[in-house]
């Protein structure tokens, strides 16, 4: 890994494009400001890595059959009005 | 957007007005950037998202309209600039769905999908409100009928 020293409000730059300043430190945090171009996502490692991983437990092989899908309320044969995405 | 039919994926007849792009996939998943979203009236509430990517692979999926009160996940300044929202009533928001063994079934709510209905662009977002958000809601089960 690289390690690079910074002074509060010093910048590094990465691939010419994403820029990641040190905003304000107080004790134990740091404050980072991030540019990005809109296509690089930037997230928290532990809220990235919490929400890919229940993605890959939600991934299914194949689309379920009707009746393997549990009967929740507002579900089918239910007659509470839900609108889902049209 | 049309209903489509239970075997519809089968004959692959995907319908251009269900394509989804997701221009940076899904979180682990960002390889794969279109999907088809397909829904049954019999599967109501539930939806299906199918990566188009040659597999049959998918999510199930939830409009969290009317299953999950009160939900109200704040989207980034970024993430709706990304979108091009204009307005919250452009977006269509989907929720992916945990099935368990049991039958029981969890929400995520930390990272819902958020698409722009005009142009069907979308992006799996963190809420910038996500310390308050389940990662694994329980979708109520009915109750027993009596």
């Amino acid at each position: 890994m690289l390690v690079l020293s910074r002074k509060v409000n010093e910048n590094i730059v990465i691939d010419g494009r994403i820029i990641v300043k040190v905003v304000r430190t107080e004790g134990n945090f740091v404050k980072l400001g991030i540019e990005a171009p809109p296509n690089v996502p930037v997230h928290r490692q532990e809220i990235y890595d919490e929400i890919q991983r229940n993605n890959q437990s939600a991934l299914a092989p194949s689309r379920p059959a009707a009746g393997h899908l549990p009967g929740i309320k507002g579900g089918a044969g239910e007659s509470t009005p839900t609108s889902p995405a049209s | 957007m049309k209903t489509a039919e239970a075997n519809e994926l089968e004959t692959l007849t995907v319908n251009k007005e269900n394509i989804i792009s997701l221009p940076l996939g899904l979180l682990g998943f960002e390889n794969v950037k279109r999907y088809v979203l397909l829904s049954n009236p019999e599967e109501k509430p539930f939806l299906w998202l199918q990566m188009l990517d040659g597999s049959n692979q998918g999510f199930v999926v939830i409009s969290p309209e009317g299953l999950v009160p009160d939900y109200a996940p704040d989207i980034s300044e970024q993430d709706v600039a990304f979108l091009g929202l204009k307005d919250p009533a452009d977006a269509i928001i989907l929720n992916i769905v945990t099935l368990g063994r049991d039958g029981e079934a969890t929400v995520n709510l930390k990272g819902p999908i958020v698409i722009n209905r005009f142009t069907l662009v979308g992006k799996q977002v963190i809420p910038t409100n996500v310390q308050h958000l389940a990662l694994r809601h329980p979708l109520s089960p009915l109750p027993v009928a009596a």
